[in-house]
């Protein structure tokens, strides 16, 4: 097995037993997610447990591309398990980072680690190549992510070093590394059982959503250290190397001719952020990637951060001072060492000023905060506010909850729900600025999934097309020239334009069930078990081709995983795997008591104009009598009945039952998967055919 | 975190001392040596010098995985003959570190060597080991002047190794070396990496920790002084 270790590490802090699973009895599932959730159907015997509970099962998991030379996907990392974030239930979910824990954890000889259980009392896990240990956190516990990082590396870098060489072990056989370990860490956001709280590696990698960081609290996991000197074994060395250069050369950022376009896997290695960035700094990346998209920074502020951590402070301090501060980067800082989900701290903010503005929420009034909204703004305010939703003091018992169920708590969760003043259109996640009445299948998608989606396949055809028009340039790409380019690589829908059209009408078509199933499928293979990177893939229409055809399809991330563990998957078969780890969630979402009667948006999805979001306008390709143009989706809302409507055309795309949304046998059958009917027949939630 | 040389001890200032200058007993150990008119030997120098930029580096690491690769055929951060050291806490530019074979004038890895093992091509002068007549005994390691020695034990294979500007790579089929290419450099996103055939200037870091960042580095917004 080419790419793999053979071995999964499997740690069971109840009973403080180390084992292993052989990966090979998972590898149908390639990496990541798919063998994440193969493993939790195995080992999580009761899927309706709450995601705090002792049995649920967490795996962390990298795949044959983890630690490799594959661009734009080496170092990301997938977690999964039961979630504490969404509402009304945590269900089953994923989160996704990135750094180089995966890639060392390779190095260490584990494809993946699964805890269960919990310890009697604050651990961590260090493991050094095969030896596991699991020890206890007493000076650990109570310190930042950083600040526990840190300590790691003191205690782990104790070994023998050899001429700048360090020692994984007394033995000199076992090798030397340079490195320090990869580090994935709570704050005290997750030990106090934060449902926004994170799991954060190195300064700015997290796995933000789904609340992790809260379970590993309640696990009484602090933190899981992975160092190692290992190799990954590679089935044609030669063509993995020629594949990388062809990859920079023929689709990368080219610095002697960069080319104006529209941009991904071929996009400059600047922070992809919303912040200003120092300008004394460095682009910073994870391990393998094609063009970083964070900073390491003069100041030391900010370091690591990028998207949403860099968004969640800065608008709130551009309104106090009339330009950006320092303060904005202080917030970041504080976001990552408490350990806190970005787009939660974002909205949930939001949220409290509107309340504080409409004179519900303040000191001594009807929702008594002591927060201080005329300091909003400056670090001083967010220091409070995160460090009160990180150790729940006072009012920060509610933050912590994440704010729709804090809202709940108010009685005020119907009322903020139809207004839209709680920005958390689905299962009682954060708006990601991506809206359903505007990008339609970001929308559609998560609300069918488990949480926000944060899939950006398509995402392109808002910002591309919008900031040309709002700069006053024509679009690069006009409407009907990206749509066309994007068709060809939709297999096994290929060639289908209509599915990117995002007019109304189209909304709750069945192509546009098609451009969902094809996320999905999509998503939860190349993107989550293969684990190729999100914001450079898939590439989907690139510039410095002659054509705008980017590097995604059988030249692209199959020739990648191919080179290493040997084989001939098409990008079609890869494709065919992800349906079935999409089936197997939703068996999954299925036992926890999903339904499709659950499947709806909150009431201001239906009910309020959309006010174009964070630029005004939302543009997007579309067919307005029987022509592509761009259009601007401000001023739309969703109809309940056509959703409902599209929602059964959506499970019969899938063959799954339209009445409740549940998977059926003949589904199941077809994609190896009888053993998951037989449990939900079980259980009486078999979709009927 | 600019690649120092170690604090200076006697040991060191014997093992810096008997790197430049060979005597005689020595000297007729090293092959390719000459034999200079006033009996000091000189190693020729080598026909190529990697250079890089601390100051650019993304912090990737493909560099150190493809050289791994292409020597060894396996990916493994340990086994790159190139390597970068991050702190994500500290601030830029000392949150880098990158520590590549300087092909040095004065070799004291190959003065260090008691069996020949790693020694300068006859070719090409690049200074490389032979596999088969390393012992293990690691002083090339100690004998590298630099805080992170740059000659590195290979532990699958029980043997030391070095840079050696891809003249042997068994699992690249690109032609190497001085005269052809280098897996680090072909790979670099962000061409932070750099081949040269001239001899960078020996004192101090200056010659090997270069400004690779250009007009093309400016427009992105990144400092290029």
């Amino acid at each position: 097995m080419k790419g793999y270790q053979g071995k999964i590490l499997r740690v069971d802090l109840s009973n403080r037993k180390i084992t292993n699973i052989e990966t090979k009895k998972y590898a149908e599932y390639v990496g990541g997610h798919g063998i994440g959730s193969a493993i939790f159907w195995d080992l999580c015997k009761d899927k309706t447990i709450d995601g705090f509970d002792p049995a649920n099962v967490v795996t962390i998991m990298g795949s044959p591309i983890s630690g490799t030379i594959t661009p734009s996907g080496s170092g990301r990392c997938e977690v999964t398990g039961i979630g504490v974030q969404s509402y009304p239930i945590g269900w089953y979910t994923r989160s996704n980072f990135g750094g180089r824990f995966s890639g060392m954890m390779k190095y260490a000889g584990w494809d993946g680690i699964v805890i269960e259980g919990k310890a009697d009392k604050p651990v961590w896990i260090d493991v050094r190549n095969s030896d596991v240990k699991i020890r206890d956190a007493d000076g650990l516990w109570g310190l930042s992510t950083w600040e526990a990082q840190e300590e790691i590396w003191e205690i782990v870098n104790k070994s023998v070093t050899k001429d700048g060489w360090k020692a994984i072990s007394s033995s000199r056989d076992a090798g030397f590394t340079t490195q320090k370990p990869a580090v994935l860490a709570i704050g005290q956001a997750g030990e106090n059982l934060g449902r926004s709280a994170c799991l954060i590696h190195d300064a700015g990698n997290g796995a933000g959503q789904g609340g992790f960081g809260g379970v590993w609290g309640s696990k009484n996991l602090k933190a899981i250290s992975v160092i190692g000197t290992g190799s990954i074994e590679t089935d044609d060395p030669n063509a993995l190397i020629e594949a990388r250069i062809a990859a920079k050369n023929n689709y990368a950022y080219n610095f002697d001719d960069p080319k104006v376009g529209w941009n991904r896997f071929s996009s400059s290695p600047t922070l992809g952020g919303f912040y200003e960035r120092e300008e004394e700094s460095r682009p910073q990346s994870c391990m393998g990637c094609i063009a970083g998209c964070r900073a390491r920074t003069a100041s030391g502020l900010g370091s690591e951060s990028s998207c949403v951590e860099t968004i969640f402070y800065a608008d709130f301090n551009r309104r106090k001072f009339g330009k950006q501060t320092r303060d904005a980067y202080v917030a970041t800082d504080l976001l990552q060492k408490y350990g806190i989900n970005a787009y939660e701290a974002w909205r949930g903010l939001e949220y409290l000023e509107k309340l504080y503005k409409l004179g519900v929420l303040g000191p001594g009034k009807e929702i008594d905060c002591p927060l201080d909204f005329e300091q909003l703004g400056t670090s001083e305010f967010a220091e409070e506010f995160l460090r009160m939703t990180a150790f729940r003091e006072g009012i920060g018992d509610d933050f912590a909850e994440g704010f729709v169920r804090a809202a709940e708590r108010w009685g005020r969760l119907e009322e903020d729900w139809k207004t839209g003043i709680l920005f958390y259109p689905y299962w009682g996640c954060p708006d990601h600025m991506y809206d359903p009445r505007a990008e339609i299948e970001w929308g559609f998608a998560s609300i069918v999934g488990d949480r926000d989606m944060n899939q950006h396949d398509f995402n392109g055809l808002y910002w591309d097309p919008t900031k040309d028009i709002l700069g006053g340039k024509q679009p690069y790409l006009s409407a009907e020239e990206v749509t066309k380019v994007i068709a060809e690589k939709l297999v096994p829908f290929e060639n289908n334009p209509r599915m990117l059209d995002f007019s109304l009408e189209n909304a709750y078509s069945e192509d546009m069930a098609k451009l969902v199933s094809w996320t999905q499928i999509y998503g939860r293979f190349w993107k989550n078990s293969v684990l190729f990177c999100d914001w450079r893939w898939p590439d989907l229409y690139n510039p410095n081709d002659p054509d705008n055809s980017g590097l995604t399809g059988d030249e692209g991330e199959p020739k990648f995983l191919n080179a290493i563990i040997g084989g001939n998957m098409t990008f079609s078969e890869g494709m065919e795997i992800g349906r079935k780890i999409w089936n197997l969630d939703n068996a999954i979402y299925t036992l926890q008591g999903r339904h499709r009667d659950m499947v709806k948006f909150a009431d201001y999805i239906y009910d309020i104009p959309y006010d174009g979001g964070l630029m005004g306008s939302y543009y997007l390709p579309a067919i307005e009598n029987g022509e592509w143009k761009y259009i601007d989706t401000k001023g739309r809302k969703l109809d309940r009945d056509k959703f409902e409507e599209w929602k059964s055309k959506y499970y019969k795309l899938e063959g799954w039952d339209p009445e409740t949304g549940w998977p059926t046998r003949s589904a199941l059958k077809t994609l190896g998967l009888n053993h998951v009917a037989d449990e939900l027949e079980k259980n009486s939630l078999l979709g009927k055919e | 975190m600019a690649n120092e040389p170690k604090k200076s001890s006697r040991r060191d200032f014997i093992k810096i001392s008997s790197a430049s200058v060979i005597g005689l007993s020595l000297g007729a150990l090293i092959p390719g040596g000459k034999w200079l008119e006033n009996e000091v030997y000189a190693i020729p120098a080598s026909q190529g010098y990697l250079l890089v930029d601390t100051k650019k580096c993304q912090g990737c690491s493909t560099c150190t995985i493809v050289c791994s690769l292409a020597h060894e055929g396996k990916q493994n951060l340990s086994l790159g003959r190139i390597q970068v050291q991050q702190n994500p806490f500290k601030s830029f530019p000392d949150d880098i570190k990158i520590d590549q074979c300087r092909q040095c004038a004065y070799p004291a890895c190959v003065t260090a060597c008691p069996t020949k093992a790693l020694h300068a091509d006859k070719k090409t002068g690049v200074r490389l080991v032979s596999p088969d007549k390393c012992i293990g005994c690691q002083r090339c390691m100690e004998a590298c002047p630099y805080e992170t020695s740059n000659a590195a034990w290979n532990h699958e294979d029980k043997n030391g190794h070095k840079c050696d500007l891809c003249l042997n790579t068994p699992f690249w089929k690109e032609q190497g070396g001085p005269n052809g290419k280098q897996a680090c450099v072909q790979v670099c996103p962000v061409n932070a990496i750099a081949f040269t055939k001239e001899i960078p200037v020996q004192a101090g870091d200056g010659g090997y920790k270069v400004n690779l960042r250009d007009e093309s580095w400016k427009q992105l917004g990144y400092p290029i002084s």
